[in-house]
């Protein structure tokens, strides 16, 4: 086990660092001059000087990618173009707000999602399995900005129920983290519904009501369990995607994430803090791909890790 | 749709057979239907539409709907009824041809990977999770600051969004195909790889990728919409629903009209695409019978 | 709704006789969109972290609410005949937050600091003629320049030359902008992510003021929720507010809206080193193809004045010019003359923000009357930067129209005129987008510069308004109106016409 891990991790390294260097050029080639950015359209040539020369950026190409190589290899992430504050410490402030909303849309969207397709799968073809359906796919529907305004408009202006944004108590969670996960719990319904279906239809199961076993004891003992594996690498999936903060809803309820963090460090092109974001996001990547396959061999003690 | 359902192996003409199980999904089949009404409006655009979809009538700006104006006027005073329909044509567009252009690129970098297997799975399936990892807002940026503003553009950017997960899929399939014992047979008197790709494996992964496309499609219509937030989507004065929505959600509360019929065109097409592609999926999947 | 319960707590309160026993804390929460990048006043130059600076901060002078420059550490100034040389007198008494006294020696620690090129601070160019500061004596301090500059004690009323507290540098060094240390009426508690608090300072030189007992900023980048966020009663006071949306606050009780002409000027600069916008009479025509009543009535919704002059009306200098009424037939005519009786194609570019998208469809729409076809290219604010800026000259110019906007940091017409009209000003120096180059202009300019002489200085600009007006560089556009909704119980809060927040000091909530 200690020893799968170990490989795992450390297989990572390359990838990491190929992203590492794929980023740097990425945002190197982006047009945009983070110095004349930084210093506004009605700064002089001495002003974006002084920018260029303090951020280094006056280095030649080269030279700042070897720097930032072997800065990142020793996790110095550097100081942010705009604000001069370290990388580490803006990453820092935002990632909480951030890893909660995630969890709690996740939390909310796994548990509605899951039980309509549940439910969808048990009553197939019926009414109910029409309905819930066409319900959760509603959710996917709609555009994410449209939903949150019309939501803070309702919840916020004309009930003066919940915080319009921000972050703070578990009031300012609830629009946001319902927003964001309105689409995560359709897809979650959707993909519980088909793979439920796709189990029931295995032969053991059909043994198992062939020998008599009792409906729901099939449905929770022999179906969900197979069925819980395709959920939990969606759900690792798209644990993965929010935790890159969702721009779009941290925008709309003025969130202080790593989605707006990212939007207003590439309208600046402040490329430490880019770099760092996306290096983050990796990770974070790598590491629930890991869970995720660390949680296959709970549910199902027979799938080996290898 | 015929020729791709063959690959089913069924007694009954497997396109009859698919036919006979889709009809019984109502909900799918009322889809499909407001879907294509919806595309031969958009398509009928011209000779339907009352006003033009870029004509000002400063006169007449910010008007509620009425006889005149279906959905009311926008800001320049753009009759919303005829924007819809015109936009239509865009939005469907970027739904289908980002969807074809990533699906492509998706199924041929799946198809390889599975089949060779290998380091070239290793490395396409790496550059994938990059891909995946890679914040679409950056992408985006990055496809539009280099090519440039335009709806082509934006259509580029949401393909590349779909590659990665179009890639997987296929790839699972193939890997699955490619036990199977009519591959294994083919195999074994000398197929040729390209053949043997294009031939036994690939129409084995169509019923799948042909879902996954329908339910894509919605997706990419929504991606649009979330770039026009960002200010990266369709330029103006495009039609393109997204934009529409986007560049009048500051007048909510002021003149709603603006925002709520581009957003239910986009809540309708959107959620028709994913009822279709369940539908399909259902009728499909051999092991629902 | 959440405001019941302690309402009906205070009312019960009340009538039980225990009001008033308790001071109610009075905290002002302000949402804008932007976020702030950074409390080093040295190192700024966005009016949001500008105006964040200014409650914390205060310089030698100031503009107050109508631009007029006022005393604030100094008391007075002489300026030698040849403005070359510049005299404080000093306010005495004063402390920093951080204790140690306000004097002659902490405005020159200041703004040699602010100046010397090796600090690789924003705002340097704001410190550029001056030579040397001295300490004539603790309360006395005199600038020298290299050259004359009419307009210094405007200059140094700029945000950008706040005196910073001389311990608060040498203890943190560069992360002295996360550690502002100033005289102002409010003292720094905090700044993360997208909020920062600040605090009434308890030893503010002034009697009886601040009044506030806290000040939040926070960042709401979504206008409809940063709307919200007001009705809803989270903040006192939101900018900006998109012109649409006033009709949205208009009727409500308890929302007051801010509405005053700015001196920001929205124009499209016309490449006139191109064809065919080298010809005056294209651009003449052009501006008579535009109608710029529908401008405002369309784009602005009704919140924005026809330009009338290079300058707007509220920066000094200002003279009407004069306006290219909407004639299209006029347009058709001149564009004939020119030799385009069919028009011809072009591209008009901008920024991709909403506001700047329907601008740029106006005019594409505008033109299209009399037969000049536009491409309307919104792009993203780095690539837009690098399409300005990332050119040798004239001729390595990609961007043909630009739609854009401008306003006097300064608050002088100096820098209303010289960054985009000016041939010195050329990309990538300034922002003279238009490449436009006129003897007559520039040497006006100068002239505007080389003096303090009231007078001079009027003739000055009022040649070189004339002469950009006839020559037509832009598309003479309108004059933005600062937008901004505030709380009935707010007092004293209002948006400078440079689109600066700004408290009085004695804000204060009811």
């Amino acid at each position: 086990m200690l020893e799968y891990l170990i490989r795992r991790l450390t297989g990572t390294i390359p990838v990491l660092l190929a992203v590492a260097a794929f980023v740097f050029l990425f945002v190197h080639m982006l047009p945009g001059d983070p110095a004349r950015l930084v210093a506004g359209p009605d700064a002089t040539p001495q002003d974006i000087a002084a920018v260029r020369a303090d951020m280094g950026l006056d280095r030649p190409l080269v030279m700042q990618f070897l720097r930032y190589l072997s800065d990142t290899a020793r996790l110095q992430l550097g100081r942010s173009i705009k604000t001069h504050q370290t990388v580490a410490e803006l990453i820092g402030e935002r990632f909480m707000p951030t890893l909660l909303l995630t969890v709690f849309a996740m939390a909310w969207s796994v548990v509605v999602g899951v039980g309509i397709g549940v439910l969808s799968g048990v009553k197939r073809g019926r009414w109910q399995d029409q309905v819930a359906m066409v319900l959760a796919i509603s959710g996917i529907s709609f555009p994410g900005f449209w939903l949150g305004l019309l939501l803070i408009d309702l919840f916020s202006v004309r009930l003066g129920w919940l915080p319009t944004g921000g972050y703070g108590g578990w009031q300012n969670f609830v629009l946001p983290a319902f927003t964001l996960g309105t689409a995560v719990a359709a897809v979650m319904a959707r993909f519980t519904r088909s793979a439920f279906v796709e189990v029931t239809a295995e032969d053991y199961v059909r043994t198992a009501r062939a020998k008599g076993v009792p409906e729901r004891g099939v449905i929770w003992k022999h179906t969900l369990r197979n069925a819980l594996i395709p959920v939990i690498t969606l759900t690792g999936l798209q644990f993965g995607f929010l935790l890159g903060g969702a721009i779009v809803v941290e925008t709309v309820f003025a969130w202080p994430g790593l989605g707006r963090l990212l939007v207003d460090s590439v309208a600046f092109r402040d490329y430490p803090v880019i770099q760092a974001e996306i290096l983050l996001f990796s990770c974070e990547f790598v590491l629930i791909n890991l869970i995720v396959d660390l949680l296959y061999a709970v549910v199902n003690p027979e799938i080996r890790l290898r | 749709m015929s020729d791709l359902a063959l690959a089913a192996p069924s007694l009954r003409s497997p396109a009859a057979e698919f036919w006979r199980r889709f009809r019984r999904k109502h909900v799918a089949v009322v889809a499909g239907c407001v879907l294509l009404a919806m595309i031969f409006a958009a398509l009928a655009a011209p000779w339907i539409a009352p006003y033009g979809p870029a004509t000002p009538d400063y006169d007449n700006v910010l008007a509620g709907p009425s006889w005149q104006h279906l959905c009311g006027t926008d800001t320049f005073g753009r009759d919303i009824f005829s924007r819809i329909l015109w936009g239509g044509r865009i939005s469907l567009t970027v739904g289908f041809v980002s969807v074809a252009m990533g699906g492509l690129a998706g199924v041929v970098l799946g198809l390889i990977s599975g089949f060779f297997g290998g380091l070239v799975d290793s490395l396409i399936m790496r550059l994938m999770d990059v891909l995946l990892a890679f914040p679409g807002i950056l992408l985006a940026i990055g496809v539009v600051a280099l090519l440039g503003p335009g709806i082509d553009n934006v259509i580029y950017a949401i393909a590349v969004f779909s590659v990665p997960v179009f890639a997987r899929l296929v790839r699972g399939s193939t890997l699955a195909l490619k036990q199977t014992l009519y591959v294994q047979a083919a195999r074994s008197i000398g197929v040729r790889a390209p053949l043997l790709m294009l031939r036994h494996i690939l129409p084995g992964t169509l019923p799948s990728v042909i879902v996954y496309c329908s339910l894509r499609v919605g997706t990419s219509i929504l991606t649009a919409a979330a770039l026009s937030f960002i200010g990266l989507g369709a330029p103006p004065p495009s039609p393109e629903w997204g934009a529409m929505l986007a560049e009048g959600r500051s007048y909510l509360g002021v003149a709603d009209q603006i925002t709520l019929f581009p957003g239910l065109a986009i809540f309708i097409t959107v959620l028709a695409f994913n009822l279709l592609g369940d539908g399909l999926r259902d009728a499909l999947d051999q092991k629902l019978r | 709704m959440r405001h019941v319960v302690p309402r009906m707590l205070l009312a019960v309160a009340l009538v039980f006789g225990a009001a008033g026993t308790a001071h109610a804390a009075k905290d002002l929460v302000v949402g804008f969109d932007a976020n702030l990048t950074g409390l080093d006043p040295s190192d700024l130059n966005d009016n949001l972290s500008q105006s964040a600076t200014r409650l914390m901060f205060e310089g030698l002078y100031m503009l107050d609410e109508h631009m007029k420059l006022q005393p604030q550490l100094a008391e007075s100034f002489d300026a030698s005949e040849d403005a070359k040389e510049f005299t404080f007198h000093l306010r005495k008494g004063v402390t920093f937050h951080d204790g140690t006294p306000f004097n002659a020696a902490a405005v020159k620690f200041s703004f040699d600091r602010a100046g010397n090129p090796e600090n690789h601070l924003k705002r340097q160019s704001l410190y550029v003629m001056i030579d040397h500061t001295d300490v004539v004596d603790e309360y006395t301090v005199r600038m020298v320049l290299k050259y004359p500059f009419g307009a210094f004690v405007n200059n140094i009323a700029h945000p950008g030359a706040l005196i910073v507290s001389p311990k608060s540098v040498q203890d943190f060094g560069k992360e002295v902008m996360r550690h502002p240390s100033g005289t102002g009426p409010y003292q720094f508690v905090s700044w993360s992510a997208d909020t920062l608090k600040m605090k009434k300072s308890e030893h503010y030189w002034k009697p009886g003021v601040p009044k506030l007992d806290t000040i939040t900023y926070r960042s709401v980048p979504e206008n409809g929720a940063r709307i919200a966020m007001l009705q809803a009663g989270e903040a006192q006071f939101i900018f900006p507010v998109p012109p649409e949306m006033i009709k949205a606050l208009q009727n409500s009780p308890t929302i007051t809206i801010f509405n005053e002409p700015s001196i920001l000027v929205r124009y499209v600069a016309l490449n006139t080193t191109r064809k065919p916008f080298s010809d005056p009479r294209v651009r003449q025509a052009l501006n008579y193809a535009v109608d710029k009543q529908a401008f405002a009535k369309v784009v602005f919704s009704g919140y924005s004045d026809p330009m009338d002059s290079p300058l707007p009306p509220l920066l000094g200098y200002y003279q009407k010019q004069g306006s290219y009424p909407y004639d299209p037939a006029k347009a058709k005519a001149l564009l004939a003359e020119a030799g385009y009786p069919n028009g011809f194609e072009s591209t008009i570019t901008g920024g991709a923000a909403t506001l700047a998208q329907r601008g740029m469809q106006f005019v594409q729409q505008q033109l299209a009357v009399v037969g000049v076809t536009l491409k309307v290219e919104p792009l993203e604010a780095g690539v837009l930067t690098a399409k300005q800026f990332n050119v040798t000259g004239p001729q390595d110019a990609t961007i043909v129209m630009n739609y854009g906007g401008w306003s006097s940091s300064t608050g002088d017409a100096d820098w209303g005129m010289r960054p985009m009209l000016y041939s010195k000003s050329f990309p990538p120096v300034l922002f003279n987008l238009a490449w436009y180059s006129n003897a007559a202009t520039d040497s006006a300019i100068e002239q505007g510069l080389a003096t303090v002489d009231a007078s001079k200085r009027a003739t000055a600009y009022s040649e070189a308004q004339a002469q950009v007006w006839h020559d037509a560089p832009w598309i003479f556009l309108g004059v933005d109106h600062t937008l901004a909704a505030y709380s009935k119980k707010l007092h004293g809060a209002f948006m400078r016409p440079d689109q600066q927040f700004t408290l009085t000091a004695d804000a204060d909530l009811d």
